[in-house]
């Protein structure tokens, strides 16, 4: 098994602050706390370092050589700190051990709960929490070192508790010992008696929304679309239900989608009164009767189309940053996004 | 507090079970304490002739064996009316008849599967409402613990459909026959003495014990995609009280082929957990007082809105002063019952619901949906497994054949995450 272990400037024994700014470097076998995972039988192939503020300051460039090295090292785990409480050290490990993870590469980080560090691995990767001081280093360790091995043997990793990391979010199947229906019973008659329990609560993903538009006869806006809404024929075959890709059509000169000459090819709900009219999925009409008004600054001339039909939260969710990169370049102020 | 609305004299159901140990192929379907004997021959018979159907083949599939079945459609516990089989069913098989009512012998066990590939012969796609997925019941492996028919003996009913019949069509024929092999599995039980007699009554209760209620959703978005009332399509269904003792006795039944983890199979109504629960709790933990059928999927804002309201005064007007909320299937659904726990809780209507999840939790929610069961992760990813042989088509809806599919998600399991709560299954976060 091939080990890789990430440290910052201080644990690496580069310095302290001082040295906070030094660029990525790559050290044969184990350093300072990689010794330690040694003693606990997980022997360090390769260290990677990184100062804190260089991390913070070039976290694209730091990733990149990082990753780089990952993969040249052909890495079967991946070991960040531990960090402790150190809130950019903590950063920069939970970064680059999620972003190992997406590529393959599984990682365990240890860090204090608390620590920015927790959301930056996002789940991807595992966090074993520690103290928040450096004397929880002895504890640590073995902890660490244990989910490593199990990862890096590519075994099966069981719950949170039992294994000894931080619950990554993930929504993971279970039998419990009662049918969902007399749970639901039994739900019921305490909420009645005041006491109100949840299976599942909601994990919304909070994004800050920009600030008000004061005049939207100034704004370019567009038109996005989960509705399946393509050209007649759906000539690049969009799927009704999964989708794997998004498309983008043009507008330009289009002044409202004319029944024959586009259709919705979704899957999950009856399209025959939307292609009667598929303005009312996607309100062209409206939109250029505004533009022409000078209500409306100027219309972006590509309409963003998918199908939101049984697709995956990770596959929309990417849809949805490669859609608002798009919009984002092309200045575009405003969007109706309209679902179905 | 409001009385619970019922007349004098409660007729009430009773269902005498017959525990089936085996199912063997015989000369003729009979009975013989604990031994099921069918004629297969006979049963293919049934097939005959049936509009859209060129060809139905008829086996015996047991828990264990290596088979994986695929396109199953529905699932149907055998039952029969005793003392008037030809209103089992009514309106979907038989005559037109109350259910909920008189006796009912049923077989447990065994079922009835029906399966059929329907892209081989027509245009799915072309349906107002494609069927996704690939219908799984695993008789063995990592995925047999999912579905409530991997440890049932199963009649599997194959189609051959023909592709010049609409599928409107071809499926009413596959509905009809599927049925029928049920109830007459069933009936040749009528002459033996049963063992074991459940009585399903609901006397009047105590009426200091708290009033519930099931709001329970069906669907219907066309052929392929329809839920049948005594028969007929609950397309454009107003919210509406029912007897949860008539879901039980054959007049809920299903069309719908959607994913199947996520749908109810008629047995799911025939024999819902749910509503055998609240019947033995009455008198004693509550008062169980309806089922209201309501719509999901409904395909507007407005709509979904208006049935949610609906639902909910029908629920205040029976007097409930709490209600479980069920889902039909996922995504859209899921905002139609959050409505209706909204619309609920606002007229002072308690509400748990139970919804099936994705990688991402809960598909929609709202402040008043503050009690909810989790039924499973459906997106989850199930262990692959390479069965010896499989049954209902060749090829998965995602184009790999069907005994190489690779890591199915749990949503493919027929019940698996029964959002009736039928199943043992849910969520928790690691």
């Amino acid at each position: 098994m091939r080990v890789v272990h990430y440290l910052n400037q201080f644990f690496a024994g580069r310095g302290a602050e001082g040295a906070a700014s030094l660029a990525p470097e790559r050290m044969a076998g184990a350093v300072g706390p990689g010794r330690g995972l040694g003693l606990e039988g997980l022997e360090v192939a390769v260290t990677l370092v990184c100062g804190d503020d260089f991390f913070g300051e070039h976290e694209t460039e730091a990733l990149r050589q990082l990753l780089a090295w990952l993969d040249e090292e052909a890495a079967d785990v991946l070991v960040c700190g531990p960090s402790f409480g150190s809130g950019r050290y903590g950063y920069a490990c939970g970064t680059l051990a999620r972003e190992a993870a997406q590529r393959g590469i599984p990682a365990v980080c240890g860090m204090h709960p608390e620590n920015p560090g927790v959301p930056a691995a996002a789940g991807a990767a595992y966090v074993v929490p520690t103290g928040e001081r450096v004397t929880g280093m002895r504890d640590a360790l073995p902890r660490m070192a244990g989910l490593a091995r199990k990862l890096g043997e590519g075994a099966p990793i069981g719950a949170p508790d039992a294994e000894g990391y931080l619950p990554r979010g993930l929504r993971h199947n279970v039998l419990d010992e009662r049918p969902a229906a007399v749970r639901a019973v039994d739900l019921l008659l305490a909420k009645l008696a005041g006491t109100v329990t949840s299976e599942a609560a909601a994990r919304p993903e909070r994004v800050p929304p920009p600030p008000p538009i004061t005049d939207p006869a100034g704004v370019t806006l567009a038109l996005v679309t989960e509705s399946g809404l393509v050209p007649i024929g759906n000539p690049d075959r969009l799927e009704s239900n999964r989708a794997r890709a998004w498309l983008a059509y043009p507008l330009r000169g289009v002044t409202a989608f004319a029944p024959g000459a586009y259709e919705s090819v979704h899957g999950g709900f009856d399209v025959r009164a939307a292609n009667a009219d598929p303005n009312r999925l996607v309100p062209l009409d409206a939109v250029r009767t505004l533009e022409s008004e000078g209500r409306l600054g100027e219309l972006h001339e590509t309409l963003y189309t998918t199908t939101g039909n049984s697709t995956p939260v990770a596959t929309a969710a990417k849809f949805g940053v490669e859609i608002a990169q798009r919009l984002h370049e092309a200045a575009v102020q405003a969007v109706i996004l309209s679902g179905t | 507090m409001a009385r619970v609305g019922r007349t004098s004299t409660d007729e009430g159901l009773d269902v005498a079970t017959f525990v089936v140990l085996d199912v063997v192929e015989g000369p003729e379907t009979r009975w013989d304490d604990g031994r099921l004997t069918t004629d297969l021959g006979a049963v293919e018979a049934l097939g005959a002739g049936s509009p859209g159907v060129h060809r139905m083949q008829a086996e015996i599939v047991r828990p264990g064996q290596h088979v994986r079945l695929v396109n199953v459609l529905d699932a149907v516990d055998p039952v029969v009316k005793k003392n008037a089989p030809q209103t089992t069913f009514p309106g979907a098989l038989g005559e037109l008849a109350g259910a909920g009512v008189g006796v009912s012998y049923r077989l447990d066990g065994v079922a009835v599967l029906s399966l059929a590939d329907f892209r081989t012969t027509h245009d799915v796609d072309a349906l107002a409402c494609s069927p996704d997925g690939d219908g799984v019941i695993d008789m063995a492996g990592p995925g047999a613990y999912l579905s409530p028919w991997s440890a049932t003996t199963n009649l599997a009913l194959t189609f051959a459909c023909d592709p010049d019949v609409s599928l409107a069509d071809v499926d009413r024929s596959i509905r009809a026959i599927t049925l029928r092999v049920a109830r007459d599995l069933a009936a040749a039980t009528v002459k033996a003495v049963p063992v074991a007699v459940e009585s399903f009554a609901l006397p009047p209760a105590d009426g200091s014990l708290p009033a519930v209620c099931v709001i329970l959703q069906v669907a219907a978005e066309g052929p392929l995609a329809d839920t049948f009332f005594y028969g007929r399509s609950v397309a454009g269904l107003l919210p509406t009280l029912v007897d949860p003792r008539e879901v039980m006795d054959g007049a809920l039944t299903s069309g719908q082929y959607d994913w199947a983890g996520s749908r109810n199979p008629t047995a799911f109504y025939q024999r819902s957990v749910l509503l055998r629960e609240l019947l033995a709790r009455h008198g004693r933990d509550l008062r169980f007082v309806g089922v209201i059928l309501a719509l999901g999927y409904l395909p507007s804002a407005r709509e979904k809105e208006r049935s949610a309201l609906l639902a909910a005064r029908l629920a205040k007007r029976i007097g409930a002063e709490a209600a479980v909320l069920t889902t039909f299937q996922t995504g859209n659904s899921h905002t139609d019952t959050v409505l209706t726990a909204q619309a609920c809780e606002r007229l002072g209507v308690a509400t748990v619901a139970l919804f099936a999840e994705t990688d991402a939790g809960l598909t929609d929610w709202a402040p008043e949906t503050d009690c909810v069961v989790s039924t499973g992760n459906e997106e989850e990813l199930v262990p692959e497994w390479r069965p010896e042989r499989v049954i209902g088509g060749e090829m998965t809806y995602s184009g790999r054949s069907a005994t190489d599919a690779g890591r199915l998600p749990v949503v493919e399991y027929l019940g698996a995450v029964s959002q009736m709560g039928d199943m043992r299954l849910r969520a928790v976060t690691w």
